[in-house]
């Protein structure tokens, strides 16, 4: 093939790369380079024109404001509860629909459903259950087992804990479906061994059922807990961020703070604070599951 | 394991319990969407008892349904034709040509599949007012094609590295077809699978994204569903039967885009995570 085919051919896989580039530099890149540069400016709307290098005053003071800090502090409350419970709960599940069940598919359809709802909807729907009026769902039953109304969601001790509830039982089948098709890919060889063997039905799944999930639990935890930090429509549907300040998450405050109040370097640096964290949290939990894969 | 046995029926028997306590509160949702307030006090779990076809009326109204529900399509249509298409091709130079270049390109957006685009939102809506793309369904749809292009293209890559044959577009290559056309032609057809899973995860996922319309759609006529309903729940808090339809009519075309293609879903979601 002669020269200027070549570099025809080579131009057009540069061409097939380019239009994805593009966009993604436009809003991705770019925006994300100069969230870093923001955060170490005064730039604000108090600050409009004049912006100046305040080195690192941004990060400083949001580490004094404990609005910040209980935001983060409620995020990984919400990250870690969420994942545990989604995982903890559809591991067992998926090893009981991976029996020989006839309505295996139908269940497994069921379980599902909730992830097929908007996060929106499923956060005004369970706003509604868990109303303390005359209305609310689950506070007829509470009442009609004769125990006092529940203020699932105007308790600040208690708010946080509700919206993990709903989270985990919007996903929990989003993650035993995970867990299901990896079940199905462990060979029965192994159960029939260890029946020969005499193994218990938990030393089965101890054994040769729980490492042989590492690929899926690495895959739901890693993402369980990463969604976990970007938390935002649950909460913005079933509390607004109250009562107080006791369900605000980073998202909400970065929003709230960061666009809405016109706090601009202020929420630049805290979504670069919100970066480091995602990375160190990600960092400690691929190590751990790296570790438990070498025992 | 093979047989049917009494202690599986039992299991089965407590699994179908088990399910239908977990769905209770979706057979609330439906149920309530067809009740007048009182009703829905007086007995929440029971059938209702006059069917009332009011809610519907007045949340198709509230909500300027079909409009609104045309702007949705021409989001989620748009924004995942262009991910399907922008991703393929790209994850095509990228296993092709593995450059320098190239290289850097696919490491920078594997950084995006780590950090999460919500660090950035301060910036972005700069940005996108910068290029007057603010309350414009093209400014969401390029923010929607941006931040799901690199699951996108990860796992379109490994597919092609692993299932397309090179030796089919050398043949291809010899007998004097381009770039182009080799990959429309040849390449393209051969991704089905994997761009039925694309497609598919990014249905749910743009159609079920609240956080970008709420921030880049301002005026109502350009709005989607969700918002919808996010600015009606104030409105509806003593008819509140009324609101019950419009959370149900917000996401019903993905229902019934689950219920027909329910398997293709899930094996959808479920080879997007194990495989990739």
């Amino acid at each position: 093939m002669n020269k200027p085919n070549i570099f025809k051919r080579e131009i057009n896989y540069v061409l097939f790369l380019l239009p994805a580039l593009l966009i993604y530099c436009t809003f991705f890149i770019f925006p994300t380079i100069k969230t870093a540069l923001y955060s170490f400016t005064n730039w604000s709307d108090v600050h409009p024109v004049v912006v100046k290098f305040v080195g690192i005053d941004n990060y400083i003071a949001l580490f004094k404001d404990s609005l910040y800090m209980t935001g983060i502090k409620n995020t990984l409350i919400y990250a870690v509860l969420a994942m545990l419970g989604q995982n903890l709960l559809a591991i067992p599940l998926a090893v009981f629909l991976n029996k020989r069940l006839k309505t295996k598919n139908l269940l497994r359809a069921a379980f599902f459903l909730p992830a097929v709802f908007s996060v929106l909807v499923i956060g005004f729907l369970w706003n509604f259950m868990y109303s303390p009026s005359d209305f609310g769902l689950i506070n007829q039953f509470v009442v009609a087992l004769g125990f006092e109304r529940i203020n699932f969601l105007g308790d600040p001790h208690l708010a946080l804990y509700s919206v993990i509830f709903a989270s985990v039982w919007q996903w929990v089948g989003y993650t035993m479906v995970i867990y299901l098709a990896n079940l199905q890919s462990i060979s029965t060889d192994y159960y029939e061994a260890a029946k020969i063997d005499r193994a218990s039905g938990w030393q089965m799944f101890r054994y040769i059922t729980l490492p042989l999930l590492l690929p899926a639990i690495t895959f739901n935890t890693v993402m369980g807990m990463i969604n976990g930090m970007k938390v935002f429509d649950i909460v913005y549907a079933l509390t607004g961020g109250g009562p107080g300040y006791s369900t605000e998450t980073i998202v909400s405050l970065m929003i709230k703070k960061g666009l809405s109040d016109g706090f601009y370097s202020y929420g630049a640096a805290f979504g670069i604070v919100f970066v480091i964290l995602v990375g160190i949290i990600t960092f400690i939990h691929i190590s751990l599951i790296k570790m438990w894969e070498r025992r | 394991m093979n047989r049917y046995t009494k202690g599986t029926a039992v299991t089965e028997i407590l699994l179908l319990v088990l399910a239908a306590i977990f769905l209770i509160p979706i057979y609330y949702l439906v149920i309530t969407t067809f009740k007048t307030p009182a009703d829905a006090v007086s007995h929440p779990m029971g059938l209702p008892v006059n069917i009332t076809i009011a809610n519907y009326v007045s949340a198709f109204k509230a909500m300027n349904y079909f409009h609104v529900l045309g702007n949705n399509l021409i989001i989620t249509i748009s924004s995942v034709a262009g991910i399907v298409m922008l991703s393929a091709m790209a994850a095509y130079s990228l296993v092709r040509r593995t450059n320098h270049f190239n290289r850097i390109v696919f490491l920078l957006f594997m950084v995006g599949m780590m950090v999460p685009y919500q660090m950035g939102i301060v910036a972005l809506y700069k940005q996108v007012s910068q290029l007057g793309l603010m309350n414009s369904h093209t400014g969401v749809i390029l923010i929607e094609i941006c931040y799901n292009l690199p699951f996108s293209i990860f796992l379109i890559k490994s597919f092609i590295g692993s299932t397309v044959p090179f030796e089919l577009e050398e043949a291809a290559r010899v007998d004097g077809c381009g770039v182009w056309r080799t990959f429309f032609q040849i390449v393209f057809p051969l991704l089905m699978p994997v761009i039925a899973t694309v497609a598919i995860l990014n249905t749910l996922g743009v159609w079920n994204d609240f956080m970008t319309p709420l921030l880049f759609l301002q005026s109502r006529s350009k709005g989607v569903l969700l918002l919808e309903v996010f600015r009606n729940i104030g409105q509806f808090s003593t008819d509140w039967t009324s609101f019950f339809p419009m959370m149900l009519l917000a996401v019903a075309p993905l229902i019934l885009f689950y219920i027909f293609m329910q398997k293709y879903i899930i094996n959808g979601i479920t080879s997007g995570s194990l495989k990739g």
